[in-house]
């Protein structure tokens, strides 16, 4: 064990009776001085092993100390982020319900009753348009037929002029053979002549006003078949598509509504969440409290094993000296430890006697098999 | 557009299309159809596939004409492109449509 190798006292009954009476009243049985000095060993060993176990608790409680505030700040930019978002979303409910038109927020549902109108306000023009066009060209094919009319007449009046004319020539010649007694007669065949003379000059700018006629009624009737023949059949159709897209455009907006009150409901409920986290968080102050009481006994016991070493080597002037340490139940606890630098700690405090600083505690775990660890330490 | 008159005289089947090219074959069928003793004639159109804005057009100098002659003008049966062009031009409202 520890080097005393002389008794073992589980195994080795007393043989000498114990004479208390002759012997000094400070006086202790070799058997029982082995036992104290385990005793004292076992209480040294304790004492490396509770100051070992005071840094590492306060080294911890600063640790979580440490983090927590870190965690608390995560979470409360978390939080002013989720606000952000929050009105972000908000400000997305107006894109949803409407458009922003002369600093005028216009429903979806108005645009479309809006264009709806326009369009059959449009409809009925294209309807009013054509009756009118084809009412105007059944109108012109009439004067059509009138203007052929009216060419007949000039035609007739033609043919009659000539044949007027003819008779005063006739009439002429006849009254040449009369001599003097035609006299008379040739005057008002003259006459009759000069009349069909100025028939026929009339009825020539008769005809040249019709001809005008004919041709205006013409052109008119070219540029009404242009107008009529446009066709706004697919104008009137293109109606009809319109009002399919503005249907679904006033769905598309529902349903953005929709989301978007979702999405406003769920950044509410984060930021409660977020809210309690961080009230969640302050549980390291009473952790904190705990801890140091927990080391506060550790060293009142440590102040107690102190006093009883003390006060025993003085009764017992064999105990004096260098205590050697217990190691076998330590290595036993050690073996115990899963986190590398935890274990290389205690190893060097309660083996070796360093300080508590020796080795830097890591801030994340390393958890590594207790059978793993450098030759030297086992 | 072609047109088929019935033996009462006062309803007439039109067939085809009906554009601006049948304004004058219009002008006799209608003229024709208001010339029937009967207070109600009736156009057939279950097989005229496509008008267009002046065959719209024609229709509403029909409607005026009929009123004028003291007659009421039914339209009947309209299908696919016609159907759907009465629909967006309300004419249920100004004739009366039956199917």
């Amino acid at each position: 064990m520890f080097g005393l190798g002389r008794r073992k006292i589980a195994e080795e009954p007393v043989v000498e009776p114990v004479v208390v009476a002759s012997t000094a009243a400070n006086e202790v049985e070799p058997q029982h001085i082995a036992l104290l000095q385990r005793w004292m060993a076992l209480a040294d060993m304790q004492q490396r092993v509770i100051s070992t176990l005071m840094s590492e608790i306060t080294h911890t409680s600063a640790f979580i100390e440490t983090e927590a505030d870190a965690l608390s700040s995560r979470f409360q930019r978390l939080a002013l982020s989720a606000e952000q978002q929050t009105d972000r979303v908000q400000s997305l409910t107006k894109l949803a319900v409407g458009i922003e038109v002369d600093g005028e927020t216009v429903p979806i549902d108005r645009i479309a009753g809006l264009l709806e109108g326009t369009l059959s306000d449009v409809v009925q023009k294209i309807l009013l348009l054509s009756k009118d066009s084809m009412s105007m060209v059944y109108a012109l094919n009439e004067l059509n037929v009138n203007v052929g009319r009216v060419d007949q007449c000039m035609a007739q009046l033609n043919s009659i002029n000539k044949t007027t004319n003819m008779l005063a020539l006739n009439a002429r010649i006849e009254a040449e053979r009369a001599g003097a007694a035609g006299a008379a007669f040739r005057v008002v065949a003259q006459e009759v002549r000069e009349l069909s003379k100025a028939t026929a000059s009339l009825s020539g700018s008769m005809q040249s006003e019709l001809d005008s006629v004919a041709d205006g009624i013409a052109s008119g009737h070219a540029t009404l078949q242009r107008v009529a023949t446009i066709d706004m059949s697919e104008n009137i159709l293109a109606k009809d598509r319109l009002e399919v897209l503005l249907a679904a455009l006033v769905r598309r907006s529902e349903s953005l509504n929709e989301t978007v009150s979702d999405a406003v409901r769920e950044a509410g409920s984060i930021s409660t969440d977020v809210e309690s986290m961080v009230t969640g968080i302050q549980f390291q102050d009473r952790t904190k409290q705990r801890l140091e009481h927990v080391v506060d006994t550790l060293k009142v016991i440590d102040q107690a094993l102190e006093e009883t070493k003390a006060s025993t080597a003085a009764d017992v002037p064999e105990l004096a000296g260098d205590i050697k340490p217990d190691t076998e139940w330590v290595k036993r606890l050690l073996d115990r430890f899963t986190l590398s630098d935890m274990r290389a700690r205690f190893v060097a405090q309660l083996l070796d006697g360093q300080p508590s600083d020796v080795v830097p505690y890591e801030q994340t775990n390393s958890i590594v098999p207790s059978s793993s660890g450098s030759a030297e330490l086992f | 557009m072609e047109f088929r008159f019935d033996n009462t005289q006062d309803y007439v089947h039109v067939v085809g299309e009906f554009t601006f090219t049948d304004h004058a074959a219009f002008k006799l069928m209608i003229d024709r159809l208001f010339e029937a003793n009967s207070s109600s004639v009736t156009m057939d159109i279950g097989q005229l596939q496509f008008i267009d804005s002046a065959g719209l057009g024609m229709l509403l100098l029909a409607r005026d004409a009929a009123a004028k002659a003291g007659r009421k003008l039914v339209l009947r049966a309209p299908t696919g492109q016609v159907k759907r062009m009465f629909g967006l031009t309300k004419f249920d409202t100004l004739f009366t449509v039956e199917d």
